[in-house]
């Protein structure tokens, strides 16, 4: 156990951590005995099949759900013991799925990132003017800031809720499954957007994704999750491999590196022999 | 001191201890609701089975003794009837607002969820069973009585997959009828008299307050709604989802069931003042989303000028109307209310089926 | 969800199991008969004064003038008793039809406004017109019982996502709320006509409205026998629209066919016991635990059952809280909201 650690930890800075955690209950947890630490300024992307815990994991380090084992470090300190609102000023989140009330502005929704620097009486500083105005520059939702969310599409929607989490400020940033339902074209766009955070303004990124081209194409750091455990964990180089993905979502794929952009995609190859047998064999018939 | 005009005022004070995003439409229109309020309560004043003018009225109020029957009629009936009208008014809508906000429901409402039936209950229970108690414990037997139905109907509504908005609804339908039952029965036990003074108070009628109300009811204000005011900015992120609400830095967990009390709180002193009045903690909410869009603690000013409003207008209607006979505010907000939850039906969206 | 759409629709049974259900089934008819009838006796036996069984037997069958008990059983008692299985019996069965016909475990006369419309409707008619003959009362509570039912559904239907249980239940719910504002309104305003309706209001059988008996109880068995005959085809219907009209089912012609039989079922028992929420509700899930989904064995077993049911209630709405009375109305939500709140859990998990 503690050898484990010790062997994983010292590879990079981390300023946030997760020692030994079980999400869930005694008799089926969804996250067993987890040691994971994020690496600081880059993109941790997750991965697995469903009900992997990869969503669980994340929760977790969002303090969204309590482990009823191990805990999760923020800067040394436990993130569930820390005052929350102190949390949300280094940490954001945006969950899987988020739904605005009805009616609410694109520029009222990210002002709504503010919350953790604003008390009753400053509820509207210049820094949190800037800091929204620059959140809507960054995420390119500058354009129809005056316009109600519930009106836009799926895409600009997102970006509003990623607006939402730059204008709280936080170094580390979780993302659930933020490119879910979008079209291909806009989840590149995104990805880019979360790639440009990362390696231009010294963000840390932990992504939730599904699609594991794009996850293999973004990711500093790709993680690997199945029935509660990291399984497989480092560069996408390293980590996105045939074997592995068989092993991890018993999914027969080759794997080859594009050669334009030199990136890692899968391509999934249907379950072997038999199927062309019985090709050739209709054939003959 | 910075101050610039666009669809928002922008208070700032040096060194920015104090600064506020105000709506200017928002703020302009509590300013007229404000007026209007008054003006109603003016106007309420004057009407009824002795007429007064509204000079007569206002001088009455400053003080001036024109006649010691206007005194009376003033001070003693119509004044404090319609500060307690005004007041329950405020309150059902505060927890009509905190309610909505807490199941991420629009349709939730004191007095659909049980808590008023709740509240009705227990005042019923100490009428006909203790009726020498004082009038005194009445605002915490009511308490008692609604929290315990809340706990209940939350209870009830929750189950593995945590607790769904809708079926909080029609647990609270199913509840309601049951605890109206059991009102009834009780009524049916007690002695005619007794039976007779709680009907009336169950029909949700503003009749017989006096300044003992008053002094409940304002009291219980001051302190039900600092909370609520502190709690209006967990409210705003709340609207988001409770994951995202973590995420911004709110104690989601401590900040729902402080919500839900106060809602409680609000609703159950209502009641125990007035009884049951339907409908006004649902429509108050709407109605101020609806005149202006604004945070949520403008949002609130304005649901409370609201409600206040109504209640007071719901008072007046019926004693005026079918005059001298007088018609209960709460059956008076009913029949406003259910066109109105109707039309919000209409409105609510597909996905909230059950 | 799949759960409870099959507790709605027949399961497809093979040709044996069901010849041996029917024999089964058919079984238990007579051993309800008996049980109605033992209570329909303990119902008439009960009361400010008990009178033994064979006494009442006895006035029953042949009948004494001279003798005062048999007096309270003929005219006192067995007008209270025929009441109850009559209105038992029609709300059972309107409840049973409409939960199969709208598919909603939820749907009920009461829940979904039909009492409430009914008691508007024979409130406003008396309010109006002072006196109303009571050959009109069952019609004046039907022409209500109808209108409502209309809106209700009109309201559900125009909601996002269609009349689901979710928004026909809050339909009714308001319009019950709406409505019975309106009577309370009425009633301060003409006080003197509307203090002999305010038991009757509560839903009470304590009237003995032997007048509207006579006018009412013909349309009642009427309605109940052709609930009988549509009950083949709710069967079907129950197992979803399309497969109704694949099996060569009129489905537009025969839910219109249901709904005048439920509110003619729903008037008569309105202009009998004024409204008596949550009996259509929990006679027929308490049938179909025992028999299962097919409505030929429903509606007569609810009708049965129901009979039974609300002679029981009323026996203990007469003797719980002696020497007052319960409002049977109050002892039926007593009894039925409970089980409102199971079906919302269960259907919810």
């Amino acid at each position: 156990m503690s050898e484990s650690i010790s062997s994983r930890s010292i590879r990079y800075a981390s300023r946030l951590q997760g020692e030994s955690l079980t999400v869930g209950y005694d008799a089926a947890p969804i996250l067993n005995d987890v040691d994971f630490q994020v690496p600081d300024g880059q993109v941790t992307i997750l991965v697995g099949p469903n009900g992997s815990g990869k969503s669980t994991l994340l929760k977790a380090l969002a303090r969204i759900l309590t482990p009823t084992e191990g805990q999760v470090l923020l800067d040394g300190q436990d993130i569930h013991r820390s005052k929350t609102r102190e949390v949300a000023k280094k940490l954001g989140l945006l969950p899987q799925g988020p739904v605005a009330p009805e009616g609410l502005t694109v520029r009222e929704l990210v002002a709504q990132g503010r919350f953790p620097h604003q008390s009753l009486l400053r509820q509207w500083s210049s820094e949190d003017e800037r800091a929204v105005n620059e959140a809507m520059t960054v995420a390119k939702v500058f354009d129809f800031a005056d316009r109600p969310v519930d009106g836009l599409s799926g895409g600009q929607r997102q970006r509003c809720w990623i607006a939402m989490v730059l204008a709280q400020q936080t170094d580390l940033v979780l993302l659930d499954e933020p490119t879910t339902f979008l079209d291909l074209k806009v989840q590149v766009d995104l990805m880019e957007l979360l790639v440009q955070l990362a390696h231009q303004m010294g963000r840390t990124l932990v992504v939730v994704l599904h699609e594991l081209n794009l996850a293999a194409a973004y990711a500093d750091t790709l993680v690997m999750l199945r029935d509660g455990a990291i399984k497989h964990w480092g560069p996408p180089s390293d980590v996105f491999t045939s074997a592995n993905l068989k092993a991890v979502f018993d999914l027969d794929a080759h794997v080859i590196r594009d050669p334009h952009s030199k990136r890692l995609i899968c391509v999934p190859t249907s379950a072997p022999e038999p199927a062309q047998h019985i090709e050739v064999g209709v054939r003959i018939a | 001191m910075t101050l610039r005009l666009s669809h928002y005022w922008v208070l700032r004070l040096p060194g920015e201890r104090l600064s506020l995003r105000l709506p200017v439409k928002a703020l302009l229109l509590a300013l007229l609701m404000t007026l209007g309020l008054l003006s109603l309560i003016a106007l309420s004043l004057t009407i009824g089975s002795y007429e007064m003018s509204l000079r007569q009225v206002l001088s009455t109020l400053l003080g001036d003794e024109i006649s010691g029957q206007m005194t009376t009629v003033v001070w003693e009936f119509r004044f404090p009837r319609t500060l307690v009208a005004a007041f329950v008014g405020t309150m059902l809508a505060l927890s009509g607002a905190a309610l909505q906000n807490v199941t991420r429901n629009g349709l939730a409402d004191p007095s659909l969820v049980g808590i008023s039936q709740g509240a009705g209950l227990a005042v019923v229970t100490l009428t006909v069973l203790w009726p020498d108690q004082s009038s005194a414990l009445r605002p915490w037997v009511a308490f008692a009585g609604s929290l315990i139905v809340a706990a209940l109907i939350q209870g009830l509504s929750w189950n593995r997959r945590g607790g769904s908005s809708i079926r909080f609804i029609l647990m609270g339908i199913g509840v309601a009828a049951f605890i109206s039952a059991i009102t009834s029965a009780l009524m049916t036990y007690g002695q005619i008299d007794r039976a007779m003074s709680a009907l009336a108070w169950l029909s949700g009628s503003i009749n017989a307050a006096g300044w003992s109300e008053v002094r409940m009811v304002s009291v219980w204000c001051a302190v039900l709604m600092p909370p609520l005011l502190i709690l209006s900015r967990s409210m705003s992120a709340l609207q988001m989802g409770e994951s995202t609400a973590v995420g911004l830095g709110v104690r989601a967990s401590v900040i729902r069931y402080a919500l839900i009390s106060v809602a409680v709180g609000l609703a159950a002193i209502a009641t125990a003042a007035v009884g049951p009045l339907g409908f006004v903690g649902l429509i108050a909410p709407h109605m101020a989303r609806r005149l202006a869009r604004s945070g949520v603690g403008i949002h609130l000013l304005l649901t409370a000028l609201i409600g206040a409003f109504v209640v007071t207008l719901a008072d007046l209607l019926g004693r005026a109307l079918f005059a001298p006979i007088q018609i209960p505010a709460g059956l008076v907000t009913a029949i406003i209310g259910v066109p109105v939850f109707i039309y919000l039906l209409q409105k609510s969206q597909a996905k909230s089926a059950l | 969800m799949t759960t409870q759409v099959s507790q709605f629709a027949p399961t497809p049974e093979s040709p044996e199991d069901s010849s041996g259900a029917w024999l089964a089934y058919s079984a238990g008819l007579p051993v309800l008969v008996a049980v109605l009838a033992l209570m329909f006796g303990w119902h008439i036996a009960v009361g400010a004064k008990s009178l033994p069984l064979s006494t009442v037997l006895n006035a029953l069958i042949s009948y004494d003038a001279s003798q005062f008990d048999h007096m309270i059983v003929r005219d006192l008692r067995l007008p209270r008793a025929v009441i109850a299985v009559l209105v038992g019996a029609a709300l059972s069965v309107a409840g049973a039809l409409m939960q199969g016909v709208t598919r909603n475990p939820l749907a009920e006369p009461g829940i979904l406004g039909l009492m409430a419309g009914a008691s508007f409707a024979v409130v406003m008619a008396i309010g109006v017109f002072q006196t109303v003959p009571t050959v009109w009362l069952p019609w004046v509570a039907a022409v209500g019982a109808m209108v409502t039912a209309v809106v209700v559904w009109l309201i559900a239907q125009w909601a996002p996502g269609g009349a689901t249980p979710l928004t026909l239940t809050l339909a009714g719910a308001a319009i019950t709320a709406f409505l019975g504002a309106l009577i309370s309104v009425a009633h301060l305003l003409n006080q003197e006509t509307f203090e002999q309706l305010r038991v009757w209001l509560a839903g009470s059988l304590s009237g003995r409205r032997v007048d509207v008996l006579s006018v009412a109880a013909p349309w009642l068995c009427l309605a109940l026998g052709v609930a009988m005959v549509l009950s083949r085809k709710v069967t079907v219907l129950a197992m979803g629209d399309d497969v109704a009209r694949g099996l060569g089912v009129r489905t537009g012609w025969l839910k219109v066919q249901v709904l005048l039989c439920v509110v003619v079922l729903t008037a008569c028992s309105v202009a009998l016991a004024g409204p008596l929420g949550f009996v259509g509700l929990v006679i027929p899930h308490v049938v179909r635990l025992f028999i299962g989904s097919d409505y030929r064995w429903i509606v007569p077993y609810s009708a049965l059952v129901g009979g039974a049911y609300l002679l029981g209630v009323d026996i203990i709405a007469r003797l719980a809280l002696r020497p007052q009375e319960i409002a049977t109305g109050i002892m039926t939500a007593m009894v039925g909201a409970p089980l409102f709140i199971h079906l919302v859990r269960q259907r919810a998990s």
